[in-house]
Order: C-alpha cells, then sequence, then structure tokens
C-alpha cells in the first residue's frame, strides 16, 4: 500500500513523493525525481569551450548565472586565465542579482503560500497584497541587475571565459530600484518572522558551503566540517550516486555522512561574513547559527535577500566600467575546476580539454542533487511519526517540507556519467 | 477564459516569463481562469482548455501520449520557447550518436528518445512564441491579442532589421564576429550584437532561412561548413523544422 503525490507543485521541475505503508503505518518514502534527463553534459563532449555558458545556462532557467559564474571559472582555472579585479566585481554584482531574483522568486511566489495556507501567489495576494507586491518589487530589482549587466534576465548574454563581452558605461539607473527594494526586504523579513514555523530540525547533517573573504558566493574553498577542501579536490570528499527511483543522482560524504547545501549552510558557516544590515536583521529577527530548521530557511534567504541589496546597491554606486572587460583566453590541453554558490547551494563543475579547447568530458554537480539526501532524510523524520498519513497530509505538510529546499529539478537533471578521457 | 501551463523538457525558463509579468499577471488572473500551472499553484485542475501554453520539448514516450492528450482538451495551444518550438539544448543530441550517449549514461532505465522533438513534430501547433527563453514582451502580447480575440503580433523578419533599429554597429562588418542574425527571427531586442557578440540563434531560423546564401557570404570571414553546422547545432534551434535538414 501507499499513498502518493504524483506531481510536486511550485517547484522547479518535475518530481513525486510515495510513502510505503505496512498495516498503515509508514515504512519508507521516496522522493523522486521524474523530469526526462537532457544529457547537457554529453552534449558538450567536443564542443569548443567557448559554448560552456551558454549551454549550461541553459540548465536551468532560475539560476543561470550561477551555470555561467561556475563555468567561465572552471574555463579559466584549466587555461591559466587570471581576471582583473574590477571584472570579477562585476561578476559578483551581476551573481547578486540571481540570489536576489531567485531567492524573491523563491520566498515570495513558491513558497510563501504554504504559510497563508493558500494555493498559490494568486490567491496570496487576495489575502496581503503588499507583501506580495514587495516580493515582486524585490525580484524586479534583482531581475533588472542580470538584464542591465547581461541583456536579459534568464540565459543571460555577456559572460564569456575571460570576463564580459561588453559592460555598460554606468549603473545609475539601477541605484534608486535597489535602495528601495533594499527597504521593502527589511520590511517584508519583520514581517515574515512572525510567521508559524513549526518545528522540524536538520540533525546528523553537515552544513557545507564555499568559504571565501566575503559571504560567500562567487569563489572559494569547499568548508566540511572545519576542514577546507580545494574544488579540484571535491571529488575524494563528496559521493555522487545513483538511486533506481530517480533521475537525478544522490550525494554524500566519501565516508557516509549525510549533508545539506544551500542558505542554511552559507549562514551557519559564514554568519559574521554577512553584511552589516544583514546581521543585525539576523538579531532582529532571532535567527543566530546554527539554524536546524528548514522552515527557517525562508527567514534565511531573507537575511540573504538584505545582504544582496545592501552589496549591490554599494558596488553600484562605486561601479566604473573596467578598461577591459575581457582579457584574452588561450586554449591548452588541461582540466579545469569551478565551484560557486548557487542560490540552493554550491555547484560543481569540472571539464577536461584539449589543445584546441574542445571539450574532453564534463562534470557538473548541482546543489539539488547533493540536497536529496537530505530532504528524504527530514521528511522521513516527519513522516514516520505520522499514523496513517493521507494524501493531504503529504500535499499539505510534506510537500512544504520539499519547498522549504528550494529544489530546483531540471538542475539535477542533466547528468551525464562520464568516463574520464585525457588527451 | 480557460488557461493550462504546461511543462515538458526543458529549464523551466519560459514559464518564469508569467512571474516576470508580475503586477500584470495579477490583473490577467482575474479576467483569466489560470486552472492548470504546476510550478505556480498547488491546486490544479485538469479538464478542457481554452488556451495552453506548451514549454519544454517531447523526448520520452511519456511525453508523446501526453503532449497528445493536451491537445485533444485544448482549443489554441501555443508553444513557448526553442524547446517547445525546436526541440531545445537537448537536441543537440540528435545530431549525436544516441546508442554511445545512452550507454554512457545510467543503467537503461528511462524510457528515453534518442530523439528531442518540437511539440509540432507530434500534434497541431495555432501559434509559436519564439526565444530561449521567451520574453514577458511577446508573452503578454500573445495573452492579450488572444483575449481581445485578434491576431497577436509577433516579429517575422530577421534579426538583422531589429539590430539595425537598435544603431549596432554590424558586428559582422566592425569586428569580424560570426552572427546567425541574417537568418535569425527578431524579436530579443539584438541582445547579442548589443553586447558584442554574434548572434547564436536563441530566437530560431526566420520562416525560409538560406544558409547557403549565410554560408558563401562567411565563407570570406574563413567559415567552414563544419563551423556553421556546430553553430547552428549548438543554437537551441538546431532541430527546427526549416534547418534540421540542412543539418
Amino acid at each position: 500500500m501507499k499513498v502518493r503525490i504524483d506531481a510536486l507543485t511550485r517547484v522547479e521541475g518535475e518530481g513525486s513523493l510515495e510513502v510505503f505503508l505496512r498495516n498503515g503505518r509508514p515504512e519508507s518514502l521516496r522522493l523522486s525525481i521524474y523530469e526526462p534527463p537532457r544529457f547537457i553534459e554529453g552534449i558538450l563532449r567536443g564542443k569548443p569551450y567557448y559554448v560552456i555558458p551558454d549551454i549550461t545556462a541553459r540548465i536551468c532557467g532560475i539560476c543561470p548565472v550561477a551555470y555561467q559564474m561556475s563555468g567561465v571559472q572552471a574555463v579559466e582555472d584549466a587555461f591559466g586565465v587570471k581576471i582583473p579585479e574590477d571584472v570579477e566585481k562585476v561578476r559578483r554584482l551581476m551573481y547578486f542579482g540571481e540570489w536576489i531574483q531567485s531567492h524573491a522568486l523563491h520566498v515570495f511566489f513558491l513558497h510563501l503560500p504554504d504559510f497563508f495556507r493558500v494555493p498559490s501567489v494568486l490567491e496570496l495576494s487576495k489575502v496581503d497584497r503588499e507583501l506580495v507586491l514587495a516580493g515582486m518589487e524585490i525580484k524586479r530589482a534583482g531581475s533588472l541587475i542580470i538584464q542591465t549587466l547581461g541583456g536579459r534576465t534568464s540565459h543571460p548574454v555577456s559572460v564569456v571565459p575571460g570576463g564580459f563581452s561588453h559592460l555598460p558605461e554606468s549603473l545609475t539607473s539601477l541605484k534608486e530600484v535597489l535602495e528601495k527594494a533594499l527597504d521593502k526586504a527589511m520590511w517584508a523579513t519583520e514581517r515574515l518572522a512572525e510567521l508559524h514555523f513549526p518545528e522540524l530540525e536538520l540533525s546528523n547533517v553537515l552544513f557545507v558551503s564555499l568559504l571565501e573573504e566575503d559571504y560567500p558566493i562567487l569563489k572559494g574553498n569547499i568548508h566540511l566540517e572545519g576542514e577546507r577542501i580545494s574544488p579540484r579536490d571535491f571529488k575524494d570528499f563528496f559521493v555522487e550516486f545513483e538511486v533506481p527511483y530517480s533521475t537525478a543522482k544522490h550525494a554524500m560524504t566519501k565516508d557516509g555522512k549525510v549533508y545539506v547545501v544551500g542558505p542554511l549552510s552559507r549562514f551557519n558557516n559564514a554568519f559574521e561574513r554577512l553584511s552589516t544590515l544583514a546581521r543585525e536583521m539576523a538579531t532582529k529577527v532571532g535567527l543566530e547559527p546554527p539554524v536546524r530548521n528548514p522552515y527557517r530557511s525562508l527567514l534565511v534567504r531573507m537575511i540573504e535577500l538584505v545582504h544582496s541589496l545592501e552589496r549591490a546597491v554599494h558596488m553600484v554606486r562605486e561601479y566604473r566600467r573596467p578598461e577591459v572587460t575581457r582579457v584574452k583566453v588561450v586554449p591548452k590541453s588541461s582540466e579545469g575546476y569551478g565551484v560557486s554558490e548557487a542560490p540552493r547551494g554550491i555547484l560543481w563543475h569540472h571539464y577536461a580539454f584539449d589543445e584546441e579547447g574542445r571539450i574532453l568530458s564534463a562534470d557538473i554537480v548541482p546543489p539539488t542533487s547533493q540536497n536529496q539526501r537530505v530532504m528524504e532524510l527530514v521528511l522521513w523524520e516527519f513522516i514516520r511519526r505520522q499514523d496513517s498519513p493521507t494524501e493531504e497530509l503529504l500535499r499539505d505538510q510534506a510537500e512544504p517540507i520539499i519547498r522549504s529546499f528550494d529544489p530546483c529539478i531540471s538542475c539535477a537533471t542533466h547528468f551525464l556519467r562520464v568516463n574520464l578521457k585525457y588527451a | 477564459m480557460r488557461v493550462g501551463v504546461f511543462k515538458f523538457s526543458s529549464c523551466d525558463g519560459c514559464q518564469l516569463a508569467f512571474f516576470e509579468l508580475e503586477e500584470e499577471l495579477l490583473t490577467l488572473s482575474e479576467v483569466l481562469s489560470i486552472d492548470y500551472f504546476l510550478e505556480a499553484s498547488s491546486s490544479n485542475r485538469w479538464g478542457k482548455f481554452d488556451l495552453v501554453f506548451v514549454e519544454g520539448s517531447v523526448s520520452t514516450p511519456e511525453e508523446e501520449e501526453r503532449i497528445r492528450r493536451i491537445r485533444e482538451n485544448s482549443k489554441f495551444l501555443v508553444a513557448i520557447g526553442a524547446c517547445a518550438v525546436s526541440g531545445g539544448i537537448q537536441s543537440a543530441r540528435n545530431f549525436q550518436d544516441f546508442p554511445e550517449l545512452y550507454s554512457s549514461v545510467y543503467s537503461q532505465r528511462y524510457d528515453v528518445n534518442p530523439h528531442s522533438k518540437p511539440i509540432s513534430d507530434f500534434v497541431r501547433v495555432d501559434l509559436e512564441i519564439r526565444g530561449c527563453p521567451i520574453n514577458r514582451e511577446s508573452l503578454r502580447e500573445v495573452v492579450v491579442a488572444l483575449l481581445h480575440g485578434r491576431t497577436p503580433q509577433l516579429p517575422s523578419y530577421p534579426l538583422c532589421l531589429e539590430c539595425k533599429r537598435r544603431g549596432n554597429p554590424c558586428v559582422v562588418v566592425a569586428y569580424g564576429l560570426l552572427c546567425l542574425g541574417p537568418v535569425t527571427v527578431a524579436g530579443c531586442g539584438a541582445l547579442c550584437p548589443s553586447y558584442k557578440r554574434g548572434c547564436y540563434g536563441c530566437y530560431g531560423p526566420v520562416e525560409k532561412p538560406d544558409l547557403q546564401a549565410l554560408l558563401e557570404g562567411y565563407r570570406r570571414l574563413g567559415l567552414s561548413e563544419e563551423t556553421l553546422r556546430e553553430l547552428l547545432q549548438v543554437s537551441f534551434n538546431g532541430y527546427n523544422k526549416s534547418i534540421r535538414e540542412w543539418l
């Protein structure tokens, strides 16, 4: 006997949840992702290195910039390209744009309806229009950053290995929009802090994120139980493996521990590196590391929104178009690694190239496949306590738990297992 | 008007255009009944639809069956974006050795078609919105036009016209870049040339793209036929009906 949700809603991509019962009691569960594989890594093989930002962006419409940033950094790592500081700063700004639009989309459009027990943002707008409009304004600010720097919000066109194909002369038009959005984000954080967050705890789970000088976003080493792991050594510490019921892989640490990536991990590992306003706001709403309740990731995302907006306002004020927007990239036979903090957590790329810069192999580990294990674990924590779970219970209470991880299912289901063949 | 939004193999980027409408979406939802839209709502009703939007390509037997069922229940079907219109980035596999590609994937457990194909290979499509992804302006135009019972006005002319209107220098002439502008349909606002790169064709081909003429023209820049093929295959529209034979 089983109960089942055929299609998860208000998440990116296609998945389902099944709970198997014995004598009415839950025996096991499966979070299965059935989005058809798209073979992106296979498609990349044989193609020239410069198609990486355009092709990998298409893995996900919500976080294309993350794919572009991890991708170009992997190319630059392979070919020994050093990016000027002012160009790297613009990359950060663009990435903040993506965090802002993606977090706002997730918080207000996809997740918030759960807390108000309504089915959609459209219904939510009838209950609390002011809150929805604030969410839209915040999201628009993020979109505007990406659009200004890259032409359009989804799959921007200016990001190339070596920098940007072109950058605008001035960003002053963004200033006011971002400042207003920052005000709205602070206002909304206080409002959302009043919501009811059911008790639930991630136990025996490691919080894994990047670490860099600032709150992690663009690059850095991977932080795992106090150790700092270089992107190059990722596969020595983490394993990906198939499960029979999902088109996306699961991941664990090499010694069999469950880990989580994303806002909770970043917040717990790098709280002191948040912007001043973000830290103040966290204190004000009573958030301090470690946050273990996945429902509270909604608030952590709001704190990251405040952080991103504050940083972005500052960057826009300071912006001067870099003298050189793009440095020369000369391909050679080599390998490269790139890792960055997508809105949902660390996103790792690895490529091997031939002497002309053609891709011999591609390996991409997205955040959602890393989080699948922990999602199942915490769902099981919840489900095993239920006497006779019904479909309604799954819909109303288990699905919101899944949503709290902001799964990006298209991302998780792009993969192709490759046997590395080096030239 | 009963509306449905459906997803097939894709990145979800085109559905986002609905969210990008923001306040307008709230207004539209007062005149439209959005009955089915998994990414936007937890309350979905299957039934007869007056208007459906389909994102994504058909790349599994299940998707073949599902698109037929949706068509049977829809009065007007709009394919949105490069995946639905041309097969999308995943159709780059159509030009590769699929058994080889698949055998390096997990253990043949999943029923996946060798080819990723446009919706129009399976059912009648009433209208196509181009782009990878589509933009909210064209989505708005289509929704508003259909609400008022008029024909939506979407560009059918080549990107070059749009690029000239924007006052860009031609990137082919000025920088010697390869640009698919002459055979690509307008609608994006000539983004790539505005960011000093050649158009890579993400809005797909104009109605009768003269690829041979494009190739002859580009030979002067030292472009080989092979390079043009490769460019078209990763244009996200390589399996569009009007270019796949040439490839």
